[in-house]
């Protein structure tokens, strides 16, 4: 896991899922998987098997916790809730994502310009 | 990675089965309802299924992501790499049992070593806080070291400023105890009175000394002292024991692990420093500024740093210099941490523990090329393992620590059994004792210092002797070995590395053995050599009345009477009474010149020992001229009888009886001369001796160490033993019986670095034998499996049995004679540095150097053999079958 680019989706995808968690409450691994899909309009091309090391990861820092329960279809499932401190956590993150994505932006924008005016 | 995601990690680790399945059921939840939304979305079961494990990613691969998300990856292949390498080894039991045989020989005697290293140099005093606890020394003109004067010991402590607490103390103070059992000598110090305090010590029981209590009758008592002799008495504080006939009020009982502040004596009570004039009778000038005597320790301010206490004492010293030019001219102080080597010793002793950490270090080294010799061959073994691995898609890195693990298991397991060696010869080191009266404590154990110690160095070891096999292993075959062919395999080459390490390998165990065989060769003529008096059948224990407050002729009247009592003994022949015993590694000397003559120069120095009428009878030394000592005393002229050596010196051409002789200010008048004896050690040139008539002697001259009643037996000993205590006892029973023993025993002390030197020796000899053996036996075998198939063809063109077998131990034979032909010269020339604790033989010991090699090239010859034979019993079908 040295791949800097990994890292940063690694980033966004424990982000994605707190976010999940944090609007819809407890939920399931393909819960979260599917409303991830939904939101991103289908855009983030999501291998599912991902979440649940996410989401193992997430555990490990004690910012979401599981039980099992039984899902509407009456299914056995494991559902996923955050904590107290995965809320900070969240607060925190979005607000980076925030300030990041508005740079990111503006610096792309600068760039286009730049080159628009040379040519 | 925090502490606490460490830690469920780590939990992870263990309930792997139970995660695994919890995981297992959680996938399979989540493609169950991605099924139940497909169905419903209207697609066939089939598709369903397919279109959720496809979005997924797959059921396995996601398990396996997740798995490496939640362990340590690194650890369970840890943990699976050891299950294998435990797997081979337990399928390879002999290979196994001989490197880790190796290995714990090699380790063991390291750390046994280390043992010492740690006792005698890591060590530091067991007293409360040892790094600002310093023992200081005075030094003249530079020269180290010496103990204090009283006075200037009060000085210092007066006048330094660097201290918080100066305290002086009498080191070696003899005593007798008695009350409970039979009285008992014991050695023990008198300090000052804030000793307890400085040295932050805190007792087990009750409290050290007040301030008041300088010359009070109060005494702390030595741990073992308290447990051996009072039962560990909880309730002894406050009772009263009888010190040398004085009684004494236990106060304390010092904690167990405290014997002093000196890295060596062990002390066994402590009395406040007024007492020692009622303790130490008949010598007075304990207050001269003239009279060193008094050790010296100073507790650090705290903030004061070493080189600021050192500028200060420098400038105290100077001052005392100028106000007292008499004695204190050219005075310096000198310090080091309590309990560290004695300054004086320190040198000696380190470069002892460095020359033996050496030693010990080349026969590990020398056990590592023998495992990684024995690796290697397995190496070859294991190449189409190796490949078949690598081409099922094992890494590189992956086979390299698959045989490193394998390597430092089995160093791990050589550790674990060289720490039970090295406890084992911990225990056989202590049991040595020194041959000195006075009493030390040199007991080495295997403490945590050195178990870390051996832990660190078998994990080195590993890492070591596996990393060559390792690296051929995982980098040096090429894709040939998969279709069987030997890759290791070099034909023709002779100078191999391994055939290297073998030869070096035969010739330092050849050195090690013929200093062992010197070593034992020389303890054996040692026993045999003429001492010059009687090497049996003596019986000798030792009282000191002057402890008991005797006065010289009351000591001189027991004595005699104690002569007379013990002479009439059943099975006893003869009896005397004496100082002390020849043998005993330097007793007392003096200058002696002859009267009226020109002075020798230099003065000959003659050894002293008193002498009873009927000493020379009892120990067996035969009179020459004259006669023996009869019934002297004070009132008569000083007389004494001399040794050959002593005659001939100061009387080359005339006869020395009737003659004068001085030396320590006292005149004697020679009445005898004796054949010559051993004096101070077993190995020594003959030295001059004389001896002084007791009756004379006990009033100017007192022993410092007692006397000893000597008698000659023609009966079982342990009988006569105990009726000569029981004489002494009669007379007085309150006086303690000491050094009780037989002459044989006596002189089994007097043998005792010849037999240090011999055990060890023997010890690395056997050790450095048996591995030589060892990787000879490893580098056969490992020829034997390379030349299979060569000896196969062989046998199948009609080769015999005994012709392949002669083919195998000529090679071996081969490495033997270049070994021994470097091994030989050297033995030589390393005798020559032993030349100096070698008795009685030569440094070229022709039975030692003839025997010894033809000794070392017969079980070179039988490592060969043993090999060579399997190599005979190979069915030549199979062999050139499996090709």
């Amino acid at each position: 896991m040295a791949d800097s680019k990994l890292d940063l989706l690694q980033g966004t995808l424990d982000l994605m899922v707190l976010q999940t968690l944090s609007t819809l409450g407890p939920l399931h691994g393909y819960g979260i998987a599917r409303r991830i899909e939904q939101v991103s309009g289908n855009e983030v091309l999501l291998n599912q098997g991902t979440i649940y090391a996410s989401l193992v990861r997430l555990q490990q820092r004690g910012w979401i916790f599981a039980e099992w329960g039984t899902s509407d279809n009456n299914r056995k499932a494991k559902f996923y809730s955050i904590t107290k401190r995965g809320r900070k956590q969240l607060t925190e993150d979005a607000a980076y994502w925030q300030r990041l994505s508005i740079v990111m932006s503006r610096v792309l924008s600068i760039s286009d310009s730049e080159e628009g005016a040379k040519s | 990675m925090n502490f606490c995601s460490t830690l469920l990690r780590l939990r992870n680790l263990f309930q792997k089965n139970q995660l695994d399945r919890d995981l297992h059921d959680e996938l399979s939840s989540h493609l169950q309802l991605h099924i139940d939304d497909n169905l419903r979305s209207g697609m066939t079961p089939a598709e369903a299924r397919r279109e959720a494990l496809l979005k997924l990613g797959g059921l396995q691969q996601s398990i396996e992501s997740v798995r490496d998300r939640r362990g340590f990856p690194f650890l369970e292949s840890l943990l699976r790499d050891l299950r294998h390498a435990a797997r081979l080894l337990r399928n390879k039991p002999a290979f196994t049992a001989v490197v880790v045989l190796t290995l714990a020989l090699g380790i063991g005697a390291n750390s046994t070593i280390f043992a010492m290293v740690s006792r005698f140099v890591l060590h530091s005093a067991a007293v409360g806080d040892p790094s600002t606890l310093l023992a200081l020394h005075t030094t003249d003109q530079n020269e180290c070291c010496n103990s204090f004067s009283w006075p200037l010991f009060t000085d210092v402590r007066d006048n330094s400023q660097s201290f918080s607490g100066v305290t002086g103390f009498y080191e070696l103070l003899p005593a007798s105890i008695s009350g409970n059992g039979d009285p008992q000598r014991l050695w023990g110090q008198a300090t000052t009175t804030n000793f307890f305090d400085v040295a932050q010590l805190q007792l087990a029981l009750g409290r050290g000394f007040r301030s008041d209590e300088q010359s009070s009758p109060v005494i702390v008592l030595g741990n073992r002292v308290w447990k051996s002799r009072f039962n560990s008495d909880p309730n002894i504080l406050g009772k009263s024991l009888t010190l040398s006939g004085h009684p004494y009020t236990v106060v304390g009982v010092a904690p167990p692990l405290f014997r002093g502040i000196d890295l060596f004596l062990d002390t066994q009570f402590w009395v406040p420093i007024g007492n020692i004039d009622q303790l130490l009778p008949n010598t007075s000038h304990f207050d001269s500024r003239d009279y060193h005597w008094i050790v010296v320790a100073a507790r650090l301010k705290p903030g004061v740093t070493h080189a600021e206490a050192s500028s200060e004492l420098q400038v105290l010293a100077q001052r005392f210099a100028q106000a007292h030019p008499n004695t204190d001219r050219g005075l310096g102080f000198r310090f080091e941490q309590a309990g560290s080597l004695p300054p004086r010793d320190k040198n000696a002793i380190l470069l002892f523990l460095g020359t033996l950490m050496i030693i010990v270090f080349l026969v590990l080294l020398i056990a590592c090329a023998n495992v990684a010799n024995l690796f290697l061959a397995q190496a070859a073994g294991r190449q189409h393992e190796m490949a078949v691995r690598i081409a099922l898609g094992a890494t590189r890195s992956q086979l390299l620590r698959q045989v490193l693990t394998e390597s430092t298991l089995l160093s791990l397991l050589g550790g674990a059994l060289g720490t039970l060696i090295s406890l084992w010869a911990t225990n056989s080191l202590s049991a040595f004792r020194f041959p000195v009266p006075v009493s030390l404590d040199l007991n080495v154990s295997v403490d945590s210092k050195v178990l870390a110690f051996t832990f660190l160095l078998s994990l080195a070891t590993g890492l070591l002797f596996g990393l060559l096999p390792a690296w051929t292993a995982a980098w040096r075959f090429p894709s040939t070995a998969l279709k069987g062919e030997d890759a290791l395999a070099r034909p023709g080459r002779f100078w191999t590395l391994r055939n290297f390490l073998v030869v070096a390998q035969i010739s330092m165990s050849l050195v090690l053995l013929c200093v062992t065989g010197l070593c034992l060769r020389s303890l054996r003529s040692a026993s045999n050599i003429n001492i010059g008096f009687r090497s049996s059948g003596v019986l000798a224990m030792s009282v000191d009345p002057r402890l008991h407050s005797y006065t010289p002729e009351r000591t001189v009247q027991f004595l005699a009477e104690l002569q007379r009592r013990v002479s009439v003994l059943p099975g006893v022949a003869s009896s005397a009474v004496t100082d002390a015993l020849p043998l005993n590694g330097g007793h007392r000397s003096d200058g002696i010149q002859a009267l009226g003559k020109k002075p020798l120069d230099p003065t000959p120095s003659a050894e002293l020992y008193m002498a009873s009428p009927g000493y020379l009878d009892t120990l067996g030394i035969h009179l020459i001229h004259g006669r023996d000592f009869s019934n002297e005393s004070t009132a008569s002229p000083r007389v004494a009888i001399v040794n050959q050596v002593l005659a001939d010196k100061l009387f080359p051409n005339e006869n020395p009886i009737g003659q004068t002789v001085f030396g320590g200010g006292v005149n004697y008048e020679i009445i005898g001369i004796t054949n010559n004896i051993k004096s101070r050690f077993l190995g020594e040139d003959l030295r001059p001796v004389l001896f002084r008539s007791l009756a004379q002697t006990v009033a100017n001259d007192p022993s410092f160490e007692g006397y000893t009643v000597l008698a000659a037996t023609n009966a079982d000993s342990p009988s006569v033993t105990a009726s000569v205590r029981s004489a002494i006892r009669d007379m007085d029973p309150t006086l303690a019986v000491f050094n009780e023993e037989t002459m044989e025993h006596h002189l089994r002390g007097a043998l005792f670095l010849p037999r240090l030197a011999g055990t060890l020796f023997a010890v690395f000899g056997i050790v450095g034998l048996l591995l030589a053996a060892i990787g000879l036996y490893g580098v056969m075998n490992y020829t034997v499996s390379l030349r299979a198939r060569e000896i196969g063809i062989r046998m199948a063109l009609g080769a015999e049995a005994v012709g392949v077998q002669r083919l195998i131990v000529r090679q071996g034979l081969q490495l033997t004679a270049i070994a021994l032909a470097f091994g030989l010269p050297a033995a030589l020339l390393v005798a020559k540095l032993f030349n100096s604790i070698l008795y009685g033989i030569q440094p070229h010991d022709a039975v030692t150097f003839i025997s010894i090699p033809i000794f070392l090239a017969t079980v070179a010859a039988l490592a060969a053999y043993l090999p060579a034979r399997r190599a005979s019993k190979v069915d030549p079908a199979t062999i050139l079958r499996s090709e």
